[in-house]
C-alpha cells in the first residue's frame, strides 16, 4: 500500500445501523472505523436506527462465544477514534439511558445527523 | 471533468441481485469516462469472490459479471481479508498456511487488508456502497 | 447534499431511519426492493413526496419487481448511466438496506 499523502486526507463518516449480533455489518463498521484511524484518516462514528442496540451496557457475550461488541465500543477512544455520536431519538425510543452511553459518545437529533453528514468527504453506510 | 471512483460492495452475491447493480454501476462509470480506482468487497460480499460457485443458466453470474469486468478493464477486485477467511474464501497461500485442503477464490479478486478501503477512500472523488 | 440510496422494502427499518435525514435537496434512489417505496398511493410514497427530497427509481429493479406502471408521479426513471449520472452530481452517497 502507498503512503497517503498528507494533502489527500479526506474524512469519513461510518454509519452504523443494524443491530448486533444478528448482523455482521456492526463489526465491520468499527472494523473499517479502526482501520481509518490505524492509518491516520479522520473518522466519525454514528449509531442510527436500531444501530443504538450495540451500545447497550450488560452485554456479556461469554456464553454465546462471540465477541463483546460493547467492549470494542468502549476501546475506541485507545485507537484514537474520539468522534462517536448516537442518534438520540432511536436511544430514547430504546429506553437507553444517556448515563448508559460510552463516556466519548455525544448524543445527536436528526438536525445534528444531517450536519454531520454534510460535514464528511464519504459517508459508509453499514 | 472524469472522475475517480471506488466501490465497496457489502451485499451478498446470493440475496438480492445487489451485486450485479454494483457492477452494471461500475461498467456505466467507465462508459461516461471515468476511472474506477478499485472495488473493495467486505463482510457478506466477500461471497463475491468465491470461484466454486455456480449459478443457475437463466441467471447471471455476479462472479463472472465481476471477474469479466475485471479482464476488460484491469479493475482491481479486493476482497477483505478477514471477512473473506471467515466465510472460507481463500487464495493458495492461505490455503497453505490454514492447512485448507484448496484455494477458493476467484483469480480475478485478491485478498487484502481494510486499509485498502481506507486508502481508497483517500484517492477517491466518490465512494459509492451497495449494500 | 446528499445521495441516498435504499434497497430495503417500505416495511424495514431503513426506510425510517432514512427518512429521519432526507431533507430538500437531497436525492433519493431507489434500488432492489426500494421500489416498492414508490408505489402510487402508497404511504411510503407520500412520506417521500413530503420529504422535498429528489426520487428518483432505477428503471431495470422497477420492471423486475413489475411496478414501472404503478409508480408515483413525482418519481423519475433512471437507469444504470442516470445512477452515475446521480453520483456525480452528489458528492456524497449514502445506502440505506
Amino acid at each position: 500500500m502507498s503512503p497517503v499523502a498528507e494533502h489527500s486526507r479526506k474524512s469519513i463518516l461510518v454509519v452504523s445501523r443494524h443491530a448486533h449480533p444478528g448482523s455482521s455489518l456492526p463489526r465491520s463498521a468499527l472494523d473499517t472505523a479502526l482501520a481509518a484511524a490505524a492509518f491516520d484518516q479522520p473518522v466519525t462514528l454514528l449509531f442510527q436506527g436500531e444501530g443504538v442496540l450495540q451500545l447497550l451496557p450488560a452485554q456479556d457475550s461469554r456464553a454465546a462465544g462471540v465477541r463483546n461488541l460493547r467492549k470494542v465500543i468502549d476501546s475506541l477512544p485507545l485507537y484514537d477514534i474520539e468522534a462517536v455520536y448516537v442518534d438520540s431519538a432511536a436511544a430514547s425510543a430504546f429506553g437507553i439511558a444517556p448515563d448508559t452511553l460510552p463516556a466519548s459518545a455525544r448524543w445527536l437529533d436528526a438536525a445534528g445527523i444531517r450536519e454531520l453528514m454534510a460535514s464528511h468527504d464519504h459517508v459508509l453506510g453499514f | 471533468m472524469p472522475l475517480t471512483y471506488a466501490l465497496l460492495v457489502l451485499a451478498s452475491p446470493t440475496s438480492g441481485h445487489s451485486s450485479l447493480t454494483a457492477a452494471r454501476f461500475a461498467r456505466a462509470l467507465l462508459a461516461r469516462g471515468h476511472r474506477l480506482q478499485r472495488v473493495f468487497f467486505l463482510d457478506n460480499g466477500t461471497l463475491t469472490g468465491l470461484a466454486t460457485a455456480v449459478t443457475p443458466q437463466d441467471e447471471q453470474s455476479p462472479l463472472q459479471q465481476w471477474a469479466q469486468l475485471a479482464e476488460e478493464h484491469q479493475t482491481e477486485l479486493i476482497l477483505c481479508v478477514s471477512s473473506a477467511l471467515k466465510r472460507g474464501l481463500l487464495d493458495s497461500t492461505e490455503a497453505t498456511r490454514h492447512e485448507r485442503p484448496a484455494a477458493t477464490v476467484h483469480p480475478a479478486f485478491e485478498l487484502g487488508g481494510l486499509g485498502l478501503l481506507v486508502e481508497a477512500a483517500q484517492t477517491a472523488d466518490r465512494l459509492v456502497t451497495f449494500g | 447534499m446528499l445521495l441516498h440510496t435504499l434497497s430495503r422494502s417500505p416495511a424495514h427499518a431503513a426506510l425510517r431511519d432514512c427518512l429521519a435525514v432526507l431533507a430538500p435537496g437531497d436525492a433519493l434512489l431507489l434500488l432492489g426492493d426500494g421500489v416498492y417505496a414508490a408505489l402510487a398511493g402508497s404511504e411510503a410514497a407520500a412520506l417521500l413526496a413530503d420529504s422535498g427530497a429528489s426520487l428518483f427509481v432505477l428503471d431495470t429493479d422497477a420492471a423486475l419487481a413489475g411496478v414501472r406502471e404503478c409508480l408515483t408521479p413525482h418519481a423519475i426513471l433512471v437507469d444504470d448511466d442516470g445512477f452515475v449520472a446521480l453520483s456525480e452530481r452528489y458528492s456524497r452517497q449514502l445506502a440505506w438496506y
